[in-house]
């Protein structure tokens, strides 16, 4: 190195790979050197071998069984079926029965009816008035954004629709006029998707909502 | 096959496609792990497992399965962080292997280098190694950098710059 205590501006353009001049060549130097160095010390670190994909095949596998066993029992045992109070004051997503014509019949009071059917119809509501279009989106349709399109009513200024879920947890957005994305606030949870955004959870057994 | 291809399969039952994701990152990520825990590629191996699981439990909420690399990238540089966290590196260099064709005065002399690079990067912010480690050991653009950190070219150029100037610092006389 050359004693100052710190690369020159350009050597440092130089260092990014950007075209620079007039650079003095024992600058230039000094800073492959330096690049050359540290290449070289990142090359003789060792990656962690195949043995990482094993265990966490391991892992995975472990918790599909887990999984498995906990959906067989929750089935042969008698299960309660729990709403929140608040859902059926606000009904932000309300359990229907399987069949769609008697959703709108309903009340929002009978989450306990249930069929031992492989999908369970919920239903998703957001009050929304000023919106043009809402949609709901999630894991289940693969965050698709577009793909359940809500039914507003004009009255009120909600907006509803219907969809069968599988059994399991699952997380979902609204999606206001194409592009803003909206976690549902009566949710009981909402969790970072890791790219600074929330979603909002949904656990849906095969005889209904266990939580919303 | 694309990753939101294997990850909307994976979501769909095929769990065993999810080796397909680990095998790809594991390989891409390892070295990058193992640079930020300062070479002790055991610990890079256990915090790319842990990430791979986490990423595995929370797979459903990746609401942009065509940036799984991005979100899992994140992933493993939190666990590296919370390694880190965990238990200070003591003489992590010592793992790192020398090529057996130099001679022993230069590998002594290699040697003394990379636990100089070694200590000068352990001196580095987090946020610095990690900047620097991407530029200079992984090799990445900064255009790659700012989609896999989500944050802006700029503030990643004036990272790399620190980081560079406080090794030069660091490593006066050695390199």
């Amino acid at each position: 190195m050359t004693g100052r205590d710190r690369f020159h501006p350009d050597v440092q353009r130089y260092l990014d790979g950007e075209h620079v001049e007039g650079v003095a060549q024992r600058d230039i130097e000094e800073a492959d050197r330096f690049a050359k160095a540290v290449l070289e010390y990142g090359a003789s670190a060792e990656a962690p071998d195949a043995r990482v994909d094993a265990a966490v095949m391991e892992v995975v596998r472990a918790r599909v069984s887990q999984r498995e066993g906990s959906f067989w029992q929750w089935l042969v045992q008698p299960n309660l079926v729990r709403i929140r109070p608040a859902l059926m004051a606000a009904a932000s997503i309300a359990l229907v029965a399987s069949g769609a014509a008697l959703v709108s019949l309903l009340p929002r009071t009978s989450p306990t009816v249930a069929d031992a059917v492989p999908t369970v119809l919920v239903r998703f509501e957001l009050r929304a008035p000023e919106a043009m279009r809402v949609t709901v989106t999630g894991s289940f349709d693969q965050w698709s954004g577009d793909r359940v399109e809500l039914q507003q009513n004009t009255a009120t200024g909600v907006w509803s629709g219907t969809i069968p879920l599988t059994p399991g947890r699952h997380e979902y957005s609204f999606v206001i006029d194409g592009e803003r994305w909206l976690p549902d606030p009566m949710a009981h949870a909402q969790v970072d998707d890791g790219f600074g955004q929330v979603n909002s959870v949904i656990v849906v057994g095969p005889r209904g909502v266990v939580r919303s | 096959m694309g990753d939101a291809e294997l990850v909307r399969r994976v979501l769909a039952g095929e769990v065993e496609l999810y080796r397909v994701l680990v095998e790809r990152y594991r390989a891409e990520f390892g070295r990058y792990a193992t640079a930020l825990l300062g070479g002790d590629v055991d610990e890079a191996a256990d915090a790319l497992q842990e990430a791979f699981i986490k990423a595995y439990d929370s797979l459903a909420s990746c609401r942009q399965p065509d940036k799984f690399k991005a979100w899992v990238f994140r992933i493993v540089t939190n666990q590296c962080h919370n390694a880190r966290r965990r238990r200070r590196l003591h003489a992590p260099l010592e793992t790192i292997s020398t090529p057996a064709s130099e001679t022993a005065d230069e590998r002594l002399n290699t040697g003394e280098v990379k636990t100089a690079i070694g200590a000068a990067l352990e001196a580095l912010t987090e946020e610095q190694r990690i900047a620097f480690v991407m530029k200079h050991i992984d090799g990445r653009s900064y255009a790659e950098m700012a989609e896999l950190l989500n944050v802006g070219q700029d503030a990643l150029k004036m990272r790399v710059h620190r980081a560079r100037d406080e090794m030069k610092r660091r490593l006066e006389g050695v390199v």
